[in-house]
């Protein structure tokens, strides 16, 4: 991947000079970046460089101030609702009702997300994140690992096709690690995969591409097989340092 | 794999069902806002007792009756209101909801409906002892099937003018004062109106029908355009 002004067909996320303001501060400015279908991007950066912000353009949950962004062939402002039906979004925060059960709270997603065959779906998802054991359980008795495992059942209900991961392994323990892992590993083929990430190491281990933002601005943007991690972690560092400057 | 594609009408049914009976379920199981609510709506029937007892018996506290019901009531609505919106922004739920594809103004009326139900479920807890406290057997001089409508044409109002600026007011740090002060100004026109009504069916008198659908046709103009700002509004307000 490459900052591009092309257009090609078959691209899941398509950002063209975006740029979000809050009030004379640019949190992204003029970013530019194609993603193909398929893909895995690891989007890093330090506090302040934009990757939130750009998650919540690209997500609709932010409109931009200029600029364009398409993520699975629909714009982001014109297509928003539309759009919603093919995003799912894992997040540090659980975006969970306390005092809903586990499953109640897929099933509340799932009427939300029109899920045909919703009480299956829910089955087989609490059944794939370990849970169907708490199924009835409040989610405020839950621990922080397994938050993030339901979490990651409520964002894949809808089988969507592009998911955006805020920082997904903040704060889980070694078997929640896991279960991501392997959660990311069965359903990669069918995705394509927009993380944001503090961890080189395991965003590196992930991607296909690669994103370095600093300042609201694209730093870096390349494909995996293009990049020699040497040279990468150094620029990450100096990047690093630019933020934080 | 592709994403789930639903008829767009039957899926914010489906949607707005979703939220108004997640909403009742979380309240019927948490119990904060009927519980808060109600208890403060009866304090301030008690303490209007306390404040009435030494006024004399040549004061009828019917003439003034209505005015504190719906004083009562505004306060006590504040108190739930800003609660009902703090829930979704517990560990990032309005987002989580945002995220989904749902028309905003399916997001407020499904929250208005469900602050309406709480609204009329504590009006209904309150009235009895206003009624034993303020309108003391024979005296009443009204038609008691007034009551309950006026009561629900006032509430429409509360409840989506308040699920309104819930809404604008809950990223805001001050929420509680800010609701307030945007919530008093907007609803003065309703609240003349439905003070209006609700005399005319205590206290009855010449010409106490005409005063009260007057009352309520304002109320019902009031609900008719707020609830059309609301949701034309929505979209803008939940997005900025």
């Amino acid at each position: 991947m490459s900052e591009s002004k092309e257009s090609p067909g078959t691209n899941a996320v398509e950002v063209r000079s975006l740029t979000r303001t809050f009030g004379i501060r640019k949190a992204l400015n003029d970013v530019t970046f194609d993603l193909p279908a398929g893909a895995f991007l690891s989007v890093f950066g330090p506090n302040g460089a934009g990757k939130t912000t750009l998650v919540k353009v690209l997500t609709t949950l932010m409109a931009p101030s200029k600029g364009t962004a398409r993520v699975a062939g629909m714009d982001v402002v014109a297509d928003a609702v539309e759009l919603r039906s093919h995003i799912g979004l894992i997040s540090h925060n659980p975006l969970l009702y306390p005092d809903l059960s586990a499953a109640e709270n897929l099933e509340f997603f799932a009427e939300m997300y029109g899920v045909p065959d919703a009480s299956t779906r829910v089955r087989e998802l609490l059944e794939a994140v370990e849970l169907d054991h708490r199924r009835l359980d409040l989610v405020r008795t839950f621990s922080r690992g397994m938050l993030q495992r339901l979490s990651i059942a409520r964002a894949l209900l809808h089988r969507p096709e592009v998911l955006f991961l805020d920082e997904p392994y903040s704060g889980l323990d070694p078997h929640a690690v896991d279960i991501l892992d392997n959660l990311i590993a069965q359903i990669r083929a069918d995705h394509t995969f927009v993380m944001i990430s503090h961890d080189l190491a395991k965003g590196l281990s992930l991607c296909t591409h690669t994103l370095i933002m600093a300042r609201g601005r694209v730093v870096l943007a390349e494909e995996i097989s293009a990049v020699k991690r040497d040279e990468f972690a150094q620029l990450y560092r100096s990047t690093v340092g630019m933020g934080v400057a | 794999m592709a994403g789930t594609h639903a008829n767009p009408r039957g899926l914010s049914v489906r949607q707005f069902k979703a939220i108004l009976k997640k909403d009742i379920v979380m309240e019927l199981r948490t119990k904060e806002m009927i519980t808060s609510m109600g208890i403060y709506a009866l304090l301030t029937m008690v303490i209007y007792q306390i404040a009435l007892s030494q006024a004399g018996t040549a004061f009828d506290p019917r003439n003034i009756a209505a005015g504190l019901l719906w004083l009562a009531f505004v306060f006590t609505s504040m108190l739930g209101l800003n609660r009902s919106l703090v829930h979704e922004k517990d560990q990032g739920c309005l987002e989580a909801l945002l995220l989904s594809p749902v028309d905003r103004p399916v997001i407020f009326f499904a929250k208005a409906t469900g602050n309406l139900i709480f609204l009329l479920i504590v009006q209904a807890l309150t009235i009895p002892v206003f009624a034993f406290l303020f309108l003391q057997q024979g005296t009443y001089a009204g038609d008691l099937w007034m009551i309950p409508l006026v009561l629900t044409m006032g509430s429409i109002g509360i409840a989506g003018v308040g699920t309104l600026l819930a809404t604008m007011s809950v990223n805001t740090k001050g929420k509680d004062f800010v609701l307030a002060v945007l919530f008093v100004p907007i609803m003065y026109p309703l609240l003349l109106a439905a003070v209006s009504a609700t005399t005319a069916a205590v206290l009855g008198g010449d010409g106490y029908v005409q005063q009260f659908w007057s009352g309520m046709g304002l109320m019902a103009a009031f609900d008719a355009i707020m609830l059309l700002a609301a949701f034309a509004l929505y979209e803008f307000i939940v997005g900025a």
